[in-house]
């Protein structure tokens, strides 16, 4: 019952966020300089055409009308056509925006392997040799510019050694495409028993994942060191401790209490990384949602654009959301 | 992130107490990754306005026989595929790097810290000026709702790309981290008795702001805007690494680790390794700057975070 209101509160929160962020992206629509009527139809246009186009999009209405057949566009999925594709930019999201988010859930899966452990024995022993290694890493990987690291990792790995395959993206050329069931290749590819499209997609996501996890890792680390240095010097841990409990033991003390916190940090990274992961996808050729936004961008494919953050921003809310709820069971008080 | 401290009356003599002697200076002498953030910065900025005087090759002719020569004696970093000297674009590249970071930061922290400082002397307060500090809040969350490369990235496809839509897409995205910021330091000081007494004494808001509010938040404050500089150099790199920020043939650290992306893959490194580094450099020495204002200011254990805190801290971490 308590879950049930606090979860009908969430979303009497969350609906005028989603409003707003429908209103950003409305309001960056209006920001470009210029009639999209005439752009959309070219040098050539008639001004009837061209009357006639404003027309039939609402160009001809007052900004608050225009703003509610927008907001009524967008609850029916219209994010308008991109002109590059020619498809609707809902079609391209969706067909996109699964490489995407295969991408980004694999390398917080190797952020959080990578940040967790470190940053628990890091913050349990503060004096220690790992907790050195940890700060050095922080120092380190919290500079570096993925797009870079990226570079370096193909250099080394596909250049130099040659035992990553090279940066064209999810597939070898040479391999097929699995048929589409939960849009990552690994996972579709298994179902279906294509040994050779799992392998494939697999080594392709070595060096993007690699890339993004061990940068991201970082934030996790920060947070999760933070945390139990903190816990360290609560009674509960130090009873823990004088109890005789073994390390391992403690550890799973803390880290259930510092599971809340984490939840709220790996939400919040998720929808970051939709937004951050954009350059890694061009430097891969990953065919995800990123470079979609990034080729839209640089040919003025303006529907396309703002459908990708909005699209990233309400995915990203909808995160928060889950993370909320999730918390709430975690800790019913 | 960090709270303020709690109990101080005057001018936060607690976070002085735990000053070591003789100042900031010594402080970031006696921590070497300090002082190495410390040069780096110095050494960039630098460069960013004298780089024209040092006995470099042009940054922007190409020398058409020198076509992705290997670093060496003539052309220590080597040249890119256009027969440009790498080194010469690498330490010119600091003056539109550091110039967008720097506009870009002091205009999102003058907007967002004013707002937000407003914000925490309203909330709370009556009618119209709760509400509007509520609104401000409000918008402030929206705009931290869309991922901030994403949002970067589509004001510059609106405004149009080039080096004033990325500079003003950098403020844009980091207006609310400041807005934030503010509203918490102030609502905190706000409690504090000499900042009460100074309210019951008749101090208007913008009397409160410049001698209370201002210089109480400013290591906080002057913290963050170092680390959002070397976030805000990281986006305008980004921008430019993808070909929507500054062109070519103006140096610029990510059109020139893009100019070499293909070669990179080819086996020549150099025309994208070099600028990588010192971007990479530049990141981590205003990063270390950062650290040392907050670590100067209040070395106690900070406070637990909020989880607000925490989110902020990842939208601000790059």
């Amino acid at each position: 019952m308590k879950m049930l209101r606090h979860l009908a509160m969430r979303l009497l929160v969350t609906a005028p966020q989603m409003l707003g962020i429908v209103a950003v992206a409305f309001f960056l629509l209006k920001l470009i300089p210029g009639d999209p009527a005439p752009m959309m139809l070219g040098p050539l246009a008639t001004q009837e055409s061209v009357a006639k186009l404003r027309a039939e999009m609402g160009l001809d209405q007052p900004l608050p009308v225009q703003f509610l057949a927008y907001l009524g566009r967008l609850l029916h999925g219209d994010l308008g056509r991109s002109w590059q594709t020619t498809n609707t930019v809902l079609f391209d999201l969706a067909q996109r925006l699964p490489a995407t988010l295969e991408l980004v859930s694999l390398s917080l899966l190797l952020a959080i392997t990578i940040g967790v452990p470190l940053g628990l024995v890091a913050g349990r022993w503060p004096q220690g040799l790992a907790a050195r290694a940890a700060s050095a890493y922080q120092i380190v990987a919290g500079a570096l510019p993925d797009f870079w690291v990226a570079l370096v990792l193909i250099f080394f790995g596909y250049t130099v050694l040659q035992i990553a395959p090279a940066p064209i993206g999810r597939l070898d050329i040479a391999v097929l495409a699995p048929d589409a069931i939960t849009g990552s290749y690994v996972i579709d590819a298994l179902l279906v028993g294509d040994f050779d499209a799992m392998r494939s997609a697999a080594a392709q996501l070595v060096l993007p994942v690699l890339t993004l996890g061990l940068l991201y890792g970082v934030p996790i680390l920060t947070m999760t060191r933070a945390t139990v240095q903190r816990l360290n010097e609560t009674d509960f841990i130090r009873f823990a401790m004088a109890k005789g409990l073994s390390p391992m033991r403690v550890s799973r003390h803390a880290l259930r209490n510092a599971l809340p916190t984490l939840l709220t940090v790996i939400g919040s990274m998720y929808g970051t990384l939709i937004g951050s992961i954009v350059l890694v996808e061009v430097v891969f050729a990953w065919g995800g949602a990123g470079q979609y936004a990034v080729s839209a961008v640089l040919n003025a494919d303006l529907n396309a654009a703002l459908g990708f953050v909005t699209a990233a921003a309400v995915l990203s809310l909808g995160i928060h959301l889950a993370v909320d709820l999730v918390i709430l069971m975690l800790e019913p008080q | 992130m960090s709270e303020p401290a709690t109990a101080p009356a005057g001018k936060a003599p607690s976070r002085a107490a735990g000053r070591s002697k003789g100042g900031l200076w010594l402080f970031v002498c006696r921590r070497p990754v300090f002082l190495a953030g410390y040069l780096i910065v110095a050494v960039m900025a630098w460069l960013a306005v004298f780089a024209p005087l040092l006995p470099l090759r042009s940054p922007v002719d190409a020398d058409a026989g020198a076509y992705l020569v290997a670093p060496g004696a003539t052309h220590w970093m080597g040249t890119d595929a256009a027969g440009l000297d790498v080194l010469s674009r690498t330490l010119h590249a600091p003056r539109i790097d550091l110039a967008i970071a720097l506009i870009a930061t002091l205009s999102a922290a003058a907007i967002g810290g004013t707002l937000g400082a407003f914000a925490g002397l309203w909330s709370g307060a009556g009618a119209l000026r709760g509400a509007a500090a509520a609104v401000l809040l409000r918008t402030g969350d929206i705009v931290q709702a869309f991922p901030v490369f994403a949002l970067a990235l589509v004001l510059v496809a609106v405004l149009g790309q080039g080096t004033t839509a990325v500079v003003i897409a950098i403020t844009v995205v980091n207006v609310p981290l400041y807005l934030r910021l503010m509203h918490a330091e102030t609502m905190a000081l706000r409690r504090m008795a000499f900042v009460e007494a100074a309210q019951i004494a008749g101090a208007g808001d913008v009397y409160l702001l410049r001698h209370h509010i201002v210089p109480n938040a400013s290591a906080t404050l002057l913290s963050q805007m170092s680390t959002h500089a070397g976030t805000a150099v990281l986006i305008a790199s980004g921008l430019s690494f993808i070909g929507a920020g500054v062109r070519a043939p103006t140096p610029e650290w990510g059109s020139m680790i893009a100019m070499g992306f293909q070669n990179v893959v080819t086996g020549q490194w150099w025309p994208s390794m070099f600028p990588g580094l010192a971007l990479a450099l530049t990141v981590f020495g205003l990063g270390q700057v950062g650290a040392s204002i907050l670590a100067y200011a209040d070395p106690r254990e900070r406070q637990r975070p909020s989880r607000r805190a925490w989110r902020a801290f990842v939208a601000g971490s790059r």
